[in-house]
């Protein structure tokens, strides 16, 4: 098993040769719903004689002509594509696989799928170098400007429409004698009504835990935790916090050097 | 497959696949043609992706929790980004970069960036040939543009300006890195020991990677001195073994910090007058502020010699160095002196950086004679001139501190020279002279014209042209500066080297003692028979 990282070299070495193919979106397209084996298409490679060029094409199954959508079959893509081979140019093109552990190429009958996710480390494989470049076009023909002529319409179709309304929308801002919310407001205060006092040493255990999670705090953080009264709070925490005026943590509290101890330590309380 | 047979053409037709349920993800790993790279020659290759990202995009707080960490500052970060309208980009694992090792610890690495835009508007398809001989279609999922990542160390973009201003001055552009380690080296804190160390070590790596024209690289750099840090780290960094190189090496350095430190003003060294064969500025100021740092110098340098060896100091170099720093450095510079020394025999010009000015040598042997007192400033002229080449310190270019810049501060100290002379006598004086010139080295202001490193050793004065007769001829006939001396006895013609012709002809001027005239702010020399 290649540890992570490790590049599997077998196909530079084998030097194998692969075509760089430039397709089509709609050929992509229809290629993906290739079902079976997967088989898309024929390819005819002419070579006249010795000296001429050998002439690529591509020719697509029958079934695959059908474009989703268009039931009519008023359009449908075309069948013929020649390939316009090019050479690699001065760069060096090579094809390199990522294979997500859990998941290989031998075990295609596996059923589990759960190769999405990449649990483990990738394996790397070089496949080969890029011999040839192609170009796939679509032979001129009716068909194909007739699909070409949708894609236009479609493309051309705004993405964003404005559409006036025969009704103006009275479902929000109903003028209100006191609005939901504020009404939720105000009875929750009721319920929960003034903060008590409460022992202080209850109140000084509350800022003890607090002050463990984090060591700076705001006032209004404070009382909210603590749920006592901002004076009485205040008064506790004048005990034993310092108020933090300058500084990275500008207006907070927090614990005075003597009772705390962070980086993992225990606090131990002290009142 | 199916077999077509024609008359003159043959088609075959392959049936083409596209897998369905593949896991692999093909992507490109593209090259540039210039990098030359073969996949045949790669033993093996580490490829993975470069992270680095994911700290300044994901924010990964370490400070979770206790100490330091505020109440709620995720939520209040977050709010206020919202608030504000900062949009940061997530990070994506599949768009990072990758990083290519290939050939393990020692071999090339590449790093191999996402090009976009690929699969936008067309796909690509890897078309490979099967046994059976169909093809198969794959979907490229994405194109990674791999480039080579240097691993010699580079200058960064400051340093690289600073070198830029230089380049006229710089002779030896290889130095330039060197140096370069070696600051790195000494703000490492490094001690003495592991400065020796690494001195020495750098002098190997030195080796390694640039090239070397000549095992005696001391010749090539800068002759002298004066920087000491350019010629403690020359010597330091080509001498082999030299134990006290380090030390040395580590004082210069200290010393051109110093220097360093000082000469941070640019327009005060504008109008030096640089080479002889350059523009002509005069700058007097130069000149005699340097004059004391140098001549003491130059003046104590000699004397060390003429205790250890004859050859002369360049070590001098640091003028600037403080008095404790010199006499380190003396004790120093002894063995590398000699090694210098040789060097200097064979191939008498040091070069470096700028030029490599024979009236800085000139004027530094004048002040041979004097008796030196540790200079006080520190990075005086020496500084000036190289200041103008870049008062790094570790310049090789800048440094003669000693020289002065301009030969009339030559001529002048030359009568000082004359009034204090009591320095040892002319003969073992001429030859330790034309060792110290060639160690000083060029000039402060930034003379640059590259002077060829002449082979001839012999420090001697004997010649075809250059003699005595010869320049009382040219003085009785009119008034000359040293420059227009200079320029009679041009080194290719008199064969000797520059230093030497800048030693030999200070000697004979000595001897002549020709009057001395102001014409057009600068000094004459005449004689009158």
């Amino acid at each position: 098993m290649s540890e992570r990282g490790e590049m599997d070299l077998t196909g530079a070495k084998q030097n194998t040769g692969v075509w760089l193919v430039k397709v089509p979106k709609y050929l992509s397209q229809q290629w993906a719903k290739a079902s079976g084996r997967g088989e898309v298409g024929k390819l005819r490679i002419c070579k006249k004689g010795n000296l001429g060029k050998p002439e690529v094409s591509f020719t697509l199954n029958e079934e695959l002509t059908e474009i989703e959508g268009m039931k009519n079959k008023s359009v449908s893509v075309p069948r013929d594509h020649p390939f316009t081979m090019q050479s690699v140019g001065g760069q060096m093109l090579t094809v390199f696989t990522e294979n997500s552990s859990g998941q290989s190429e031998e075990r295609s009958d596996c059923s589990s799928s759960g190769s999405g996710a990449g649990a483990g480390p990738d394996k790397l494989a070089l496949e080969g170098v890029v011999v040839q470049r192609a170009e796939c076009r679509p032979a001129a023909s009716e068909n194909y400007m007739k699909l070409k002529k949708l894609q236009i319409e479609e493309s051309t179709k705004p993405s964003r429409l404005a559409v006036q309304l025969e009704k103006a929308v009275t479902s929000n801002y109903k003028p209100v004698a006191n609005h939901e919310y504020n009404r939720e407001y105000e009875r929750r205060k009721k319920e929960e009504g003034k903060r008590a006092r409460v022992d202080t040493q209850l109140v000084l255990d509350m800022l003890f835990s607090a002050f463990e999670k984090h060591q700076y705090y705001n006032i209004k953080d404070l009382v909210d935790i603590t749920k006592q009264p901002v004076k009485h709070l205040k008064e506790t925490l004048n005990d034993i916090g310092i108020y933090n005026l300058k500084g990275k943590h500008k207006n907070t509290w927090e614990l005075k050097p003597e009772y705390r101890h962070y980086q993992g330590e225990e606090k131990t309380e002290d009142s | 497959m199916t077999s077509l047979g024609g008359s003159s053409s043959s088609t075959t037709e392959y049936t083409v696949r596209v897998p369905k349920n593949t896991s692999k993800r093909y992507n490109i790993m593209a090259f540039n043609a210039g990098d030359r790279v073969n996949c045949s020659t790669w033993t093996q290759a580490r490829m993975e992706r470069d992270m680095s990202a994911r700290r300044i995009y994901g924010d990964d707080e370490s400070a979770e929790g206790a100490g330091g960490s505020e109440f709620g500052k995720k939520q209040r970060d977050e709010a206020r980004r919202r608030k504000y309208g900062i949009i940061t980009k997530e990070f994506k694992a599949e768009d990072q970069p990758w990083i290519l090792k290939v050939n393990g610890k020692g071999g090339k690495r590449f790093k191999g960036l996402r090009k976009g835009g690929v699969t936008e508007n067309a796909s690509y398809y890897i078309f490979t040939q099967c046994p059976d001989g169909a093809f198969e279609a794959f979907p490229v999922n994405g194109w990674y543009n791999f480039t080579p990542q240097a691993k010699h160390r580079t200058l960064t973009a400051e340093e690289a300006e600073e070198e830029w201003g230089r380049r006229n001055k710089v002779v030896n552009h290889f130095s330039i890195m060197l140096q370069k380690r070696f600051r790195e080296q000494e703000r490492g804190g490094d001690d003495e020991d592991e400065s020796e160390k690494t001195g020495k070590k750098k002098k190997n790596i030195g080796r390694g990677g640039e090239l070397h024209i000549t095992d005696l690289e001391d010749d090539l750099m800068m002759s002298s001195d004066n920087s000491d840090s350019s010629m403690g780290e020359d010597a330091d960094g080509k001498s082999k073994a030299k134990k006290n190189v380090g030390k040395g090496k580590k004082k210069k350095r200290k010393s051109n910090d110093k220097e360093a430190v000082e000469e941070s003003d640019d327009g005060d060294y504008e109008g030096l007058e640089v080479d002889y064969m350059s523009d002509e500025s005069s700058s007097d100021e130069e000149p005699e502020k340097g004059k004391p740092s140098k001549t003491e110098e130059h003046l104590k340098g000699i004397d060390e010699a003429s205790e250890s060896e004859e050859e002369s100091e360049e070590e001098k170099p640091n003028e600037e160095e403080a008095k404790e720093e010199e006499e380190e450095e003396e004790g120093k510079k002894t063995p590398v002196q000699t090694e210098k020394k040789k060097k200097k025999d064979s191939s008498g010009e040091s070069e470096s950086s700028d030029d490599s000015d024979i009236e800085g040598e000139t004027a530094s042997a004048l002040f041979m004679m004097k008796k030196r007192t540790p200079p006080k400033r520190p990075s005086g002229r020496g500084s000036a001139g190289s200041s103008k080449t870049g008062s790094r310190p570790g310049t090789p270019s800048i440094d003669s501190a000693t020289t002065s810049n301009t030969l009339r501060a030559a001529a002048s100290k030359l009568e000082q020279g004359k009034r204090q002379n009591q320095g040892p006598t002319e003969s073992p004086a001429a030859k330790r002279l034309k060792m110290d010139p060639s160690s000083q080295s060029p000039a402060p202001s930034g003379k640059s014209t590259p002077q060829p490193p002449s082979g001839k050793s012999t420090p001697s004065s004997s010649d075809v042209q250059l003699t005595e007769e010869a320049v009382r001829r040219y003085l009785i006939r009119k008034p000359m500066t040293t420059k227009d001396l200079l320029k009679k006895f041009q080194t290719k013609r008199t064969g000797l080297s520059s230093e030497q012709t800048v030693n030999v002809l200070a000697q004979i001027l000595k001897r002549l003692n020709p009057e001395r005239k102001i014409i057009n702010d600068k000094m004459h020399f005449y004689l009158t028979e």
